[in-house]
């Protein structure tokens, strides 16, 4: 494995031999130590049953490791609660009906805000900017329930973004979106990981973690299997199959066209297409 | 006859400003597999649920218009008689599976038409081993997973013993392993008992190379429909009812922008790398 | 303390494998029995004998100890406060203040602990020994109109997952900095809009789907309906239910009819 350049000197998020099992006895998470450094654009992959949601969920304290230290910003998360954890770690949900429940977009973008205590005029900055940055400040007024599933979505994430947190967690947000949408959250994710926030995001949508993640951590069976970056996890067939993942079809097509000398590291359709066109160049 | 026959269908929900669907003509041949692309809004699920007669005899609305499933209209045969030919299943299977074991879940439908109780035994069944849950019989849906209860809602609408099953985003929970074990069970029963296949979808990627035809919606009115080879052709209709094209499609787009011809024509992986490895071999010319 | 959604506790004991509506009618006339006996050492035979088919329905050890510790307890509040209520009667064992602690009222208080003891258990038995699939089908096949057994089903099925739903808004609100645990009852009772509303939410938008998969799927097309498993009395549930008639009938005839003081 690659190791990666640090951001900073400490992680700004730690799993240090993490176990976790659930109430009923399946053991999600099994010796999973992660360091999440500041700024990264992360992705977090595997297939269902993976544990990626479960150690997801151990980031803001939404679940407890049975063993091991969870610590943000190095500091122990045993003894913070999840709102105060919310702080420094946004979470936003598979489900964005699980979350709604204001009158107007407004109010629910601004429920975060107000709930970590920001004053007044600060809240409804941050909640206007998030709510610019979703491209839907146009739906200020309307009341959540009555939007489609792809302005529940956006509502839902831009609540997160309003709390100003230091990461982002996003639990499958591309689900129900169609292509402009979902284009329009991965830029929005792209803007905010440029300002200096640390982006890890839940999928199972290859085509976008070529796209936009620089690291991938690929998850099997409650425990980290790959976790390097994108360009090499992809030229790993072998153990994302064997993980549950199979990588996007342009990557797939690199991989079957190795013997003309097109480049393993292949991520999109572009570079695929240009690596054709080269080799092709080459021949003639 | 057709599976399905539409005639310049409009379809307008109380409140709304505007047509769900609007003048829609459609035909679906018998034994066929049509993949229906929109983004949010284009009317799919509209048009998912006039196949059985949810409109207009269950959901409020005003509909104009023909539509005829295997020669029945619409309009003039009640939920129960379509069912029979016609199978629905949602998305969210979660929603759609209530009873307390498979096997009763997947009874209930004969149940409820009063189907002799031998009969009833021998469809559920085979419908079970038909979608791979053999011996699930007394597993209560909540313990499954989110594929096995997709599969269990398919076989809940099996057991009606329809001609035509229509699936409005399947693939909305699944991952994409999921997707493709779905797709392949789908294309099994088309084979096997020449069932009409109805899947709408939100994504082209997966689901392109299974269809026999693809229809594009947009707003409510059918855009183009075509065979997979002659729709995938030319990405940027796709991209204009904004569906992203499958990455083959845009492969051959960026590769054609590149080095001109010739064009990829092949729309599975395997047909696009026997092409690009036979152009490359070709390239290496004479010295 | 972890609730049980559903108590049954699957097995094969011959409690298991009697007719559900054998068990139903039997835990009723148990239950009346427990009603009609007024005297302590014929209702502590009736709780031993209950205890006994208890133990031997072989549910979970969580299970039982959820149940016993349940029962016991509330037995044991029923002793001690009795006597505290009811200071009747003679002698008089001990005063306290305006509280008179007298004999027969101690003997009242054990008495209705043991009666209540004997109801909870035989329901329990019930629960642990039925599963909730069998116990509607037995209602609908006793005269429960279909659609209520339907909606009963439908309810006890989404239990569970309403159970999770709830869970999974509580944590997407904690994770927007609300502390639901915190605060004054009205502060918390605010809170709880948060959860509320989208648990209504999302119960109607499954509703909502589960009615067109019901009219998707025939439901109520015909007024006849075939049952795919029809719940079936053989030899041994009749043996069963003479059993449990003979329980209540001959104490009830010795006490009514031959006056013996049970």
């Amino acid at each position: 494995m690659i190791p990666l350049p640090t951001f900073d000197e400490t992680p700004i998020a730690a799993l240090r031999n993490i176990d976790f099992s659930y109430d009923d006895g399946t053991v999600a998470l099994q010796g999973v130590t992660l360091d999440i450094w500041r700024g990264e654009h992360i992705a977090l992959v595997g297939g269902n049953g993976s544990g990626k949601t479960t150690l997801a969920k151990h980031l803001n304290g939404l679940l407890r490791p049975s063993r091991g230290r969870v610590l943000v910003k190095g500091k122990d998360t045993a003894k913070q609660s999840v709102a105060a954890l919310s702080r420094t770690v946004g979470y936003a949900f598979q489900n964005p009906d699980h979350q709604l429940f204001c009158p107007t977009v407004a109010e629910e973008v601004l429920f975060g805000p107000k709930n970590l205590g920001f004053a007044e005029a600060e809240a409804v900055e941050k909640a206007g900017r998030a709510l610019k940055m979703l491209s839907i400040d146009h739906l200020k007024d309307k009341a959540p329930l009555s939007l489609s599933l792809g302005d529940r979505r956006r509502v839902s994430v831009a609540s997160v973004i309003a709390m100003d947190p230091e990461v982002l967690v996003l639990d499958e947000p591309s689900t129900g979106l169609d292509a402009r949408e979902a284009a329009e959250l991965m830029r929005a994710l792209d803007g905010l990981n440029k300002d200096g926030k640390t982006v890890i995001l839940i999928t199972h949508e290859m085509r976008l973690v070529a796209e936009h993640s620089e690291r991938v951590v690929v998850m099997a069976h409650g425990q980290v299997s790959l976790d390097c970056r994108t360009r090499v996890a992809f030229s790993e067939p072998e153990t994302l199959r064997q993980s549950g993942v199979i990588p996007p079809v342009a990557v797939q097509l690199a991989q079957r066209l190795l013997e003309f000398d097109v480049s393993p590291e292949v991520l999109t359709v572009d570079e695929l297409a240009e690596e054709v066109a080269r080799v092709r160049g080459a021949r003639t | 006859m057709n599976a399905l026959r539409m005639r310049d269908v409009s379809v307008r929900y109380p409140d709304a400003d505007r047509d769900s669907l609007e003048g829609v003509t459609l035909d679906i041949a018998k034994g066929e597999w049509a993949l229906l692309l929109g983004a949010n809004g284009a009317g799919k699920s509209t048009l998912c649920m006039l196949m059985n007669g949810l409109i207009p005899h269950v959901i409020k609305c005003s509909m104009r218009g023909q539509v005829e499933v295997f020669g029945k209209d619409v309009a003039s045969h009640s939920v129960a008689t379509l069912s029979t030919k016609v199978g629905i299943v949602f998305q969210e299977p979660e929603n759609q599976l209530f009873c307390m074991s498979a096997e009763e879940e997947v009874a209930f439908g004969p149940e409820n038409l009063a189907v002799d109780r031998e009969e009833i035994a021998a469809r559920v069944e085979w419908a079970l081993e038909t979608v791979g849950l053999k011996g699930f019989n007394d597993r209560p849906p909540a313990s499954l997973s989110g594929g096995q209860k997709q599969r269990l809602a398919i076989a809940a609408a099996l057991s009606m013993r329809p001609d035509m099953l229509v699936l409005d985003e399947p693939a909305y929970a699944l991952d994409p392993i999921g997707r493709l074990e779905l797709y392949s069970l789908l294309a099994d029963l088309k084979k096997k008992h020449n069932m009409t296949v109805l899947v709408v979808e939100r994504d082209a990627e997966e689901a392109a190379s299974f269809a026999d035809r693809i229809v594009l919606m947009s707003e409510g009115r059918v855009v183009r429909t075509g065979s997979p080879k002659e729709v995938l052709a030319d990405p940027s209709v796709l991209r204009s009812i904004g569906i992203p094209p499958p990455q083959l499609s845009e492969f051959g787009e960026a590769l054609y922008a590149r080095v001109g011809a010739p064009k990829v024509e092949g729309i599975t992986l395997e047909e696009v790398v026997g092409e690009i490895s036979a152009m490359l071999r070709a390239g290496r010319g004479p010295g | 303390m972890t609730g049980f959604v559903d108590l049954y506790s699957e097995g094969d004991t011959f409690l298991h494998r009697i007719d559900a509506r054998v068990k139903i009618i039997a835990v009723l006339l148990l239950s009346v029995l427990a009603f009609l006996l007024s005297s302590v050492y014929p209702l502590t035979l009736l709780l031993t004998f209950i205890f006994i088919l208890l133990f031997l329905a072989r549910a979970t050890l969580s299970r039982t100890w959820f149940a016993l510790r349940f029962v016991i307890r509330f037995m044991v509040l029923i002793v001690v406060l009795w006597p505290i209520f009811d200071p009747s009667g003679t002698p008089v064992w001990a005063t306290f203040g305006p509280v008179k602690i007298t004999e027969p009222a101690v003997w009242r208080g054990i008495t209705s602990a043991v009666r209540v003891g004997c109801l909870a258990c035989v329901w329990y038995i019930l629960m642990f020994t039925t599963s909730q699939r069998d116990l509607v089908r037995a209602l609908v096949k006793m005269g429960l109109r279909f659609d209520f057994g339907l909606a009963l089903a439908i309810s006890l099925r989404f239990l569970p997952t309403f159970s999770a739903t709830i869970d999974s808004i509580k944590d997407a609100e904690r994770a927007r900095g609300m502390e639901l645990d915190k605060g004054g009852l009205l502060k918390r009772s605010k809170n709880y809009v948060a959860v509320l509303v989208p648990t209504i939410v999302s119960a109607l938008r499954s509703a909502d789907t589960l009615s067109l998969a019901l009219h998707s799927r025939a439901y109520g097309a015909r007024a006849d309906r075939t049952y795919l498993r029809e719940p079936k009395m053989r030899p041994k549930d009749a043996v069963a239910l003479s059993i449990v008639i003979a329980i209540l009938v001959v104490p009830v005839f010795f006490k009514y009819a031959l006056g013996v003081p049970l």
